[in-house]
């Protein structure tokens, strides 16, 4: 069996590094006493594996994490804590609750289940993500009809860096969804599905061709989509009485 | 921007809301990166300490690195803290780190970045008061110009008296006139020294003294020692950085001070005496932070750790903690070779494996009875074997180069022990590796060889040569120096007076920051500034001195007697070892009959391995045998 777990990651812990939210995620998990399972070696580790890897300076609705659980630790749907949660037994909903109330403040873990191991890994089936952003100072007005151009167009030629060279590409194939979203007091907010597949590309490759020369403000992964059964869904939904907790 | 987690704060066991208006306010700040400030232990105490008071609060605050300055400098943003990102300017109090020498110009760099005039004579009433302890402060000459008060050794209570006196100027409205008399009072506190109270006389290039001013100003400065470290088990709530830093784990104090006596070592004379913390209260500190922090990995921190009278039972103890679940690993840093002993390793090494060095700080027998590290060549081998035998494959061993009486055959004899410790290794493990760390040695203050005259950078880099010669077909033992040059800088600024002020304001106005990493260091910006002051290295830093002469630190007392470090010098250049005091009688060195304390120590005896100078043989345990010759009679000669 294993935990899946969607998180959050909102405010100034947007700037924490990928690498050192596993960190983060790991001690949360043995305070509570998580009955994960440890690689064999030299130096064992604890077992996860994330979603795909956010940007660091990017907040997120849809952060997600399978951990693999020691299979003598679950009764009856329950969770036997072990470790400094020893004598616990959690149904998830009081796993989801303590683990965000162990994790620092602008992480919280927002669904939870536990489900059988097995299939492929988060990172390979993730097709796309959804996003939210805000264009420093751009016009509104403008923002608009580069949309539209965009849309209309066959191409949406970016660039970026690849190993300190410029890589120019079109992206329209993997441009699912982009519109507007009202206005933050930053600038207008743009909604975008992007592809994740061949590779993921990032909010910040479209501010050029949406309002070129301005500076993205704050962005934020709302989903993660997986394709099953050619069924478009995420991994965890949300449900309907979530209210998502803000940080500044 | 690299590593915007530095500047965000929200770290677990960080004080929220403490913002309290009428409070006292210090900022904490370590003049170094934000990776290597937060494990500060000294820091994050008083950190904790100030936020339990009614009348005082704190945040930290760390240098930020280049990029960031460049940003803040740009768009017009001062110095803040972490915490709340509150300017440093609001602040009453800035008090800085000083764990290290080569960080003075990162400190004029964060008043600056504060927007306050780094002189402290151009200082305004109303300004923050800049403050600055740890083990540096011990010399606070070379930044007297620059800080407004020093306070001298631990902070735990005095930082109570600091905070009435600052809390009265604060409620008086900081008025013009004001600071002067705030810096008088604080300069009658015990343990604090505010330089501007005191005069430098000089007659030539020879300094004459450094004399109060006042008369209600004390001529010398006492040390502050808090006397048992169980009444102080901090900190309680160890920060823990959403980003990882250096000694990323839970940190607990096992003892602080250390009687081993070796000569080179600041850190061990101006701690003295031995405080060990109740086993039962470390056991406590351990699993409640374990539990607290989600760490899986425990250091028990002190300058030689496995002296702890309990070290056995509370590594044993640690790791059989059901909490762990088996897995926590122990570091235990600062590992004296003849006290680590196979059950040591054996209990160690259960969980993961951590990094293992050992520090032989000497090549040869004669060196290290100078030094008076009387750890033999047995020991040492003793301690690897124990290593290897439970499983490690590689290991570190620290020496310094550039001792006094050093010669070309006792830098050589390094490479024989590196080559004889994996000699030994390769009968355990085909994977058997050793890396020599080797630093060039800078005589400190308050020690037996401040009076020495350090190596020029030439002779060090000689030496550094002729260890890579030696060992250059060897692939097994690895060889890493620190930079020759930085030592340089690192002798001006440890051993120098006043007149130093200046040079280090040159070199920061240069952009000489972060002079501790070797891609900011530039020893030429310390030539130049030396040679603009019209002040010469040679007498700095390579030159002899003798007993008569006045030294910057003369006023400044960590208790030890300068009578006591004279024959301790004399004795190291005979060759004499000095056993620890901790087990055997009191030689009157000063650290406890000054202050009227004592060793705190569970254990009458001293740990396997023995005390200081015995060279025992491992095998017979607990046996001591005493063959030095007694103290008196050294006197005499
Ligand atoms: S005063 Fe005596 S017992 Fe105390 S540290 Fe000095 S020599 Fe040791």
């Amino acid at each position: 069996m294993r935990l899946r777990i969607r998180f959050s990651k909102m405010g100034k812990v947007r700037f924490v590094g990928h690498r050192d939210v596993a960190r983060i995620v790991e001690r949360a998990l043995r305070r509570c006493g998580v009955p994960i399972t440890y690689s064999q070696g030299f130096s064992p580790r604890a077992r996860m594996s994330f979603g795909l890897a956010l940007p660091t300076c990017y907040e997120s609705e849809a952060e997600y994490l399978d951990v693999p659980l020691d299979p003598d630790s679950i009764v009856d749907g329950q969770i036997a804590c072990t470790g400094w949660g020893q004598g616990k037994l959690h149904n998830p909903q009081q796993m989801q609750a303590a683990l965000s109330e162990a994790l620092p403040t602008g992480f919280d873990v927002v669904a939870l289940t536990v489900e059988p191991k097995g299939g492929r890994s988060l990172q390979e089936t993730v097709v796309s993500c959804g996003w939210k952003f805000d264009i420093l100072g751009a016009v509104t007005q403008e923002v608009e009809e580069a949309i539209e151009r965009a849309l209309a167009s066959s191409e949406i030629e970016t660039e970026r860096k690849k190993k300190n060279e410029l890589v120019r590409e079109n992206i329209r194939y993997g441009v699912y969804d982009l519109r507007m979203d009202g206005e933050s007091e930053r600038g207008p907010i743009v909604v975008a599905e992007l592809s994740a597949k061949p590779r993921v590309i990032r909010p910040s490759e479209l501010v050029d061709v949406l309002a070129p020369g301005a500076e993205m403000g704050i962005a934020r992964r709302t989903h993660q989509w997986i394709e099953h059964d050619g069924q478009r869904q995420e991994p965890l939904m949300l449900s309907k009485s979530l209210q998502l907790k803000e940080y500044s | 921007m690299e590593k915007p987690a530095r500047y965000i704060g929200c770290e677990d066991g960080a004080s929220t809301d403490i913002y309290k208006p009428d409070a006292t306010s210090w900022l904490l700040t370590y003049p170094d990166t934000y990776e290597i400030g937060l494990p500060n232990q000294g820091l994050q105490i008083l950190y904790e300490l100030l936020n339990e008071r009614h009348d005082a609060f704190a945040e930290r605050s760390y240098a930020p690195w280049t990029d960031m300055e460049a940003q803040m400098r740009s768009n017009d943003l001062p110095l803040f803290s972490v915490d709340t990102h509150r300017p440093a300017a609001e602040f009453d109090i800035l008090a800085f780190n000083l764990s290290a020498e080569l960080v003075y110009t990162n400190v004029l760099n964060c008043i600056d970045l504060a927007g306050l005039a780094v002189r402290a004579s151009e200082r305004h009433d109303g300004d923050p008061l800049i403050g600055a302890g740890g083990h540096c402060a011990y010399n606070p000459e070379p930044l007297a110009d620059f800080i407004d008060f020093f306070v001298m050794g631990d902070g735990e209570e005095v930082i109570a008296e600091i905070t009435t006196t600052v809390g009265e100027w604060r409620k008086s409205g900081k008025p013009s006139g004001s600071r002067e008399n705030v810096l008088r009072a604080l300069g009658q506190i015990a343990g604090v020294y505010v330089p501007s109270m005191y005069e430098a006389t000089y007659d030539g290039a020879k300094l004459t003294g450094v004399q109060p001013k006042h008369p209600d100003v004390p001529t010398s400065v006492q040390k502050r020692t808090v006397a048992d470290l169980a009444d102080w088990p901090y900190p309680r709530n160890q920060l823990v950085p959403l980003t990882e830093v250096v000694h990323d784990r839970l940190n607990v104090e096992i003892f602080r001070g250390c009687t081993r006596g070796c000569r080179f070592c600041q850190a061990g004379m101006i701690t003295r005496p031995v405080r060990e913390r109740p086993a039962s209260q470390v056991r406590e500190m351990i699993s409640k932070g374990l539990e607290r922090t989600g760490y899986d990995e425990v250091s028990l921190t002190s300058l030689s750790t496995a002296d702890f009278s309990n070290i056995e039972e509370v590594v044993t103890d640690t790791i059989e903690e059901p909490g762990t679940c088996g897995r926590v690993s122990v570091a235990l840093p600062s590992l004296r070779v003849d006290a680590f002993t196979v059950g040591v390793a054996a209990q160690v090494s259960r969980a993961r494996r951590t990094g293992l060095t050992f520090a032989p700080e000497a090549g040869s027998w004669r060196m290290r009875q100078i030094i008076n590290k009387l750890i033999t060549e047995e020991d040492l081998y003793e301690a690897v074997r124990s290593a290897y035998s439970q499983g490690w494959h590689r290991m570190k061993l620290y020496f310094l180069t550039g001792l006094p009486s050093e010669m070309d055959e006792d830098t050589l004899a390094i490479a024989d022990l590196a080559e004889n410790c994996v000699a030994i290794g390769q009968q355990y493990t085909k994977k058997a590796s050793v890396t020599v760390s080797l630093g060039g040695f800078v005589p400190k203050p308050h020690t037996p060889f401040q009076w020495f005259g350090q190596n020029e950078p030439a002779e060090l880099r000689r030496k550094v040569d002729l260890l890579r010669e030696r060992l250059r077909r060897n692939k097994r033992v690895h060889l890493k120096w620190h930079s020759p040059e930085a030592t340089t800088a690192e002798g001006i600024t440890s051993r120098g007076d006043r007149r130093i002020g200046p040079v280090i304001e040159h070199v920061w106005r240069q952009g000489g920051t972060f002079q501790e990493w070797s891609e900011h260091f530039d020893l030429r910006l310390w030539e130049e500034a030396m040679s603009a002051s019209e002040l010469d290295i040679e007498w700095y830093v390579d030159r002899h001195r003798d007993e008569n002469e006045v030294l910057p630190w003369d006023h400044i007392h960590a208790g030890l007697h300068k009578d006591f470090l004279w024959q301790d010098w004399q004795d190291a250049l005979a060759g004499f070892g000095l056993e620890d005091c901790r087990w055997t009688p009191c030689y009157d060195c000063g650290a406890c009959t000054e202050y009227g304390i004592e060793h705190v120590v569970a254990s009458p005896v001293p740990p396997n391995g023995g005390s200081q100078g015995t060279g025992q043989d491992l095998t017979t345990g607990h046996v001591v045998p005493v063959d030095l010759r007694p103290r008196a009679a050294v006197r005499g000669t």
